[in-house]
């Protein structure tokens, strides 16, 4: 019979992935990506270790970061990815991180992988990092594949930091192995408010506020929050409007701002529905002086939709304005490789990677628990977004700049302090 | 609320006429070569690229460059069928659609891939002079954008009946769909009409995307969510009529529309759809399909 | 004679995977695993329903998604595992059973689309219902026992091979391979195609919960919806044409071809990873129309297995539309 056959085969099909796995996966390969140096150009470490711990040193420190490089969310992964990469190269070049357990110091090296967007491989990516040796993952980008990502850092006790993901609730878990020094929802809401009475002067703000809450469990969460800090900044909700994500038409939505009076639109849709309600809102002819999109935005994209894209503002983790450290760098590869300056997400994701090494080094090994324990002491800690203390719960205070849109130019126009132009209200 | 509902209305049938669109190139390739080709929307995804790409470095108006992407398309979609399709079209009826099903999910992996390779996976979307623009009429307003894919719509749909009803080869093509071992034994060329209906499949495809590029956004992996509806549309016209596909597709533009002006924005594709069922629990060869034998 | 060696063979194979869970330390293998199992018994499940009686459903997702719904609910809010899962295979048989009387009206395409879009209705619906996390609490990640989850997958895809057994070497079975052949004479022949449908329809429903509720059970954090996609139905759909539909050994096979060579492809090529997997896929289709099982029987030598796809059947009437 040759099922029987069959069978065999698949039975040593799989002794066989248990094998392999167990000789350990060679692939601590350098970082992927289509335009960049590999993260190996420095020494190797196994040299002379200093007195007494004669532990050899490892060749590299390794880093697993588990990306969406296709899918639906490749487009904000491929600035993740190019973040890591820009971060892991500049600590590389500057001499590595240095481990106190070995004595010297090790280079970085990036491992990143495509989960396409699924959160099943984002898991078993996950899993087969933790054989390899590494000593944290870097997470990829939007909250379903951080939800696996994180749980799943959880149970093999591995940190994890991750960007790009501004749901409170996943920092309500108990976790802690999960680290994520991004904008969350609460931080957001509030400082949406505070720009608007900090941008407009009393008698001219818009007072109506319409809000466009994706079906989502970040819009679940962040539409109340707004409802609530309008409250308390004086402002009326007037129009609060639920969609399913994908939505082709949005007249309903639009019309219903239309007969509101709305005057502050707030949304955070997913990037193709963010474009699809402002093109439709030229074609209806209505769009209320204020427009605000949260979601990392995507640059490119905004400059193609030409005047119905015209002054919204939209909501970024950073920005290079900021002028933070570090910047004037990355932005000028950013530049020279991509042709235009920083991505926002690309910030969020670098200072991802300086948290990890500084954390390491203070830990002065490699052990997981205690680059755990340092990451969750960080300090204060000066990066590219700014100085980082986390909170218990893996958050921490991060800038949350707005910029906006005017004609060819995307300016930042909050904080005041950073803003490189005005807001331009009403919106034209 | 007046306004509310004919603007609806006349946007649900607005985007009615662009599923109806995307449906088109499905419904020939189902109906002729007994395929069912689940990368279509990745096909539409290719055309909306070649738009893009013809608009920012050459300046062309996607009307203007409607005719080169339809032209490139169709060589696209004849490159497929040498290399892929040819292959699955020699089998039986039965094994076909299961064959075609499971390359096309090949093809949908290679193509989402290389375009996220190639264009990156960032949304683009085509913004003209006219892209707001819109004629008032009454209290509705109807894009420009809009309005100029219905008609591109209902202008391909007529050409493909013309095409199918009145010249030798479309006599050649309903033949082949009826009964292709009978066709070939009365002289007709069945590879080539197969080869020339699924370029054909694929050119409109590509035309869609153009219009989509313009009207909406596209992103390598937008593919997937129009094909879904059009196999709506399809299964909704009925098999073996294309004349119904774009009524059929103004329908599911509309139910949608006017669900989500009584339900809210939330269900108004669940509304459509379970709206769908009903309609072929009534009639259930589709609207226009001839009753199931 | 023959079958006897085929049971001891399957014991063996039965031994090896066990041996893996209880063996291998490895995560990344037992990860592995455990999703192919559960894509497996989706797919048999599928199978039942698609293979045997011959009714593509493309909707297939909608039960996968209850099942892990109702089990995670169920076991999160303190039930015991056992009792969740049983409640979830329940509701959903009730559930299929009830949705199987206006969807089983529907022949061929019409059934395929008509459940699709049920599927897409139900995937809209759970998203707007449930749009919040399910995590399993930070005490049970770090206590998560990965053996547990293994060999429960295991007792799920069991289950899911025992049916398909019995099933196939029972009358019922017989007849509803006799309906996928030819719906108006099996009813000539006074086998209820009606009823066999509804039953298979049934059967494949609670499996697929099963394997749903084994999701629930693995999985440390999802959304509720993602369960309910339509990404799981086509996978399933996939896996089972791949390894050869109607059988058994096919969507085992299938399921480890797709789970494990997504997995194994080398990584550092971005992106051609996955157009490369692509490429592999319709490779393997366009040299195997009968599926892996098929094409491994077609290489050793000898005749394909009989209960194979309908494919092997010539189409009635010449090459006239069927559909």
């Amino acid at each position: 019979m040759r099922t029987r056959l069959l069978v065999v085969l698949s039975v040593l099909a799989l002794v066989f992935a248990a094998c392999g796995d167990g000789e350990g996966g060679d692939t601590t390969q350098p970082q992927d990506g289509e335009t960049t140096t590999t993260a190996e150009t420095t020494t190797t470490a196994d040299e002379t270790t200093t007195t007494g711990q004669a532990m050899e040193a490892p060749e590299s420190i390794n880093i697993g970061a588990v990306v969406p490089l296709t899918g639906a969310f490749g487009g904000g992964g491929a600035q993740i990815e190019r973040g890591y990469v820009y971060a892991v190269d500049a600590i590389n070049e500057a001499g590595g991180v240095f481990v106190e357990e070995f004595g010297v110091a090790i280079p970085l090296e990036l491992d990143v992988r495509d989960d396409a967007s699924d959160p099943n491989q984002t898991t078993s990516i996950m899993d087969e990092l933790a054989g390899e040796d590494i000593v944290a993952y870097l997470g990829g980008f939007a909250t379903p594949v951080h939800a696996a990502g994180s749980a799943t850092a959880e149970r093999n006790g591995i940190p994890y930091l991750g960007a790009a993901t501004s749901t409170q609730a996943l920092h309500e878990q108990g976790y802690q192995y999960f680290f994520s020094p991004f904008p969350k929802s609460p931080d957001m809401a509030v400082t949406v408010f505070e720009m608007l009475d900090g941008l407009i002067p009393e008698g001219e703000r818009p007072l109506r506020v319409g809000i466009f809450q994706e079906a989502t469990d970040w819009g679940e969460e962040l539409g109340p929050l707004f409802v609530q800090e309008a409250e308390n900044h004086g402002y009326e909700v007037v129009l609060h409007e639920t969609y399913a994500p994908g939505t082709t038409d949005y007249t309903d939505l639009i019309l219903a701002g239309q007969a509101a009076d709305v005057e502050a639109l707030l949304s955070l849709p997913t990037p193709p529905d963010g474009f699809a309600i402002y093109q439709q809102m030229g074609e209806l002819g209505w769009k209320p002086p204020f427009n605000l999109v949260i979601r990392a935005a995507d640059v490119p994209t905004w400059n193609d939709l030409g005047a119905a894209g015209e002054g919204v503002v939209l909501s970024t983790p950073w920005h290079p304005g900021l002028g933070l450290p570090g910047t004037e760098a990355v932005n000028e590869r950013h530049i020279e490789e991509v042709g235009r300056p920083a991505d926002p997400v690309v910030g969020s994701a670098y200072a991802l990677v300086e948290i990890l090494a500084d954390a390491i080094e203070r830990a002065g090994t490699l052990e997981h628990d205690a680059v755990r324990d340092a990451i969750a002491s960080s300090d204060g800690l000066s990066t590219i977004i700014g100085p980082i203390t986390f909170r218990e719960d893996g958050t921490a205070p991060v800038p949350n700049p707005h910029m906006q849109r005017v004609g060819a130019a995307i300016e930042l126009i909050w904080p005041a302090e950073s803003a490189t132009a005005d807001l331009v209200y009403p919106s034209p | 609320m007046t306004q509310l509902v004919l603007q609806s209305v006349v946007s649900g049938l607005l985007v009615g006429g662009m599923y109806g669109l995307v449906a088109l190139g499905l419904a020939l390739a189902f109906g002729v070569l007994k395929v069912l080709n689940v990368a279509h929307g990745e096909l539409l995804m290719v055309g909306g690229y070649a738009a893009f790409f013809a608009f920012t470095v050459w300046g062309l108006d996607p009307f203007v460059s409607l005719p080169l992407v339809f032209i490139v398309m169709f060589g696209f979609g004849t490159v497929l069928y040498l290399i892929v399709f040819r292959y699955v079209t020699r089998t039986e009826i039965h094994t076909r659609i299961k064959n075609s099903l499971l390359i096309s999910f090949g093809l949908v992996l290679v193509l989402q891939a290389l375009a996220v390779r190639f264009f990156t996976a960032d949304e683009r979307t085509i913004s003209t002079a006219y892209s707001s623009e819109a004629i008032t009429i009454g209290l509705v307003r109807v894009p420009v954008v809009r309005l100029a894919g219905l008609i591109v719509a209902v202008v391909a749909a007529v050409l493909l009946e013309w095409l199918l009803n009145r010249t030798r080869f479309g006599r050649a093509v309903r033949a082949t769909s009826e009964d292709w071992t009978r066709a070939a034994l009365t002289g007709i060329d069945v590879n080539r009409v197969y080869l020339i209906a699924f370029a054909l499949s694929a050119a409109l495809a590509g035309v869609a995307g153009s219009l989509i590029s313009l009207g909406y956004s596209v992103s390598p992996n937008i593919g997937l969510g129009w094909t879904l509806k059009a196999l709506i549309v399809v299964v909704l016209a009925g098999l073996g009529s294309m004349r119904g596909i774009i009524v059929a597709g103004l329908f599911l533009g509309l139910t949608e529309s006017l669900a989500a002006v009584w339900l809210g924005g939330e269900y108004r594709e669940v509304a459509a759809l379970v709206l769908f069922l009903v309609v072929l629990s009534f009639r259930p060869q589709g609207l226009f399909g001839r009753a199931y034998a | 004679m023959r079958s006897r060696t085929q049971a001891v063979l399957w014991l063996a194979g039965l031994a090896g995977v066990v041996a893996i869970g209880v063996v291998s330390g490895t995560q990344h293998v037992l990860t592995l695993s455990i999703q192919t199992m559960t894509l497996a018994a989706l797919a048999l499940s599928w199978n039942i329903l698609g293979g045997y009686a011959g009714q593509i459903s493309l909707g297939h997702a909608a039960f996968f998604g209850l099942g892990a719904l109702i089990t995670r609910e169920l076991w999160l809010g303190g039930s015991s595992l056992v009792l969740a899962v049983a409640a979830a295979v329940a509701v959903t048989a009730a559930v299929a059973a009830i949705v199987g009387i206006p969807m089983l009206r529907f022949r061929d395409i019409y059934f395929a689309i008509g459940t699709l879009a049920l599927g897409v209705a139900v995937f809209i619906t759970s998203g707007n219902l449930w749009p919040g996390i399910t995590s399993l609490p930070a005490d049970d990640l770090r206590d998560y026992d990965f053996t547990s989850r293994f060999f429960m997958t295991l007792g799920v895809l069991l289950v899911a091979i025992l049916v398909s057994v019995w099933l196939k070497h029972s009358k019922l079975g017989l007849g509803m391979t006799a309906v996928r052949d030819d719906e108006e004479a099996a009813e000539a022949t006074g086998v209820n195609a009606f009823a066999h449908k509804m039953i298979a329809f049934v059967i494949s429903a609670s499996l697929a919960a099963l394997a749903g509720s084994a999701f629930a059970y693995f999985s440390a954090s999802y959304f509720p919806n993602f369960a309910f996609s339509v990404v799981w139905t086509f996978e399933a759909i996939l896996v089972v044409f791949i390894g050869g539909v109607g059988t058994i050994v096919g969507p085992i096979l299938g399921s480890i071809f797709f789970v494990v060579g997504r997995d194994a492809l080398p990584s550092g090529i971005d992106e051609f990873q996955v157009a490369l997997f692509g490429v592999l896929f319709i490779v393997v289709v366009l040299l195997f129309p009968g599926g892996l099982t098929e094409g491994a029987q077609k290489l050793l030598g000898g005749a394909p297995n009989r209960s194979q796809s309908p494919a092997d059947k010539p189409t009635t009437r010449g090459g006239k539309e069927l559909v």
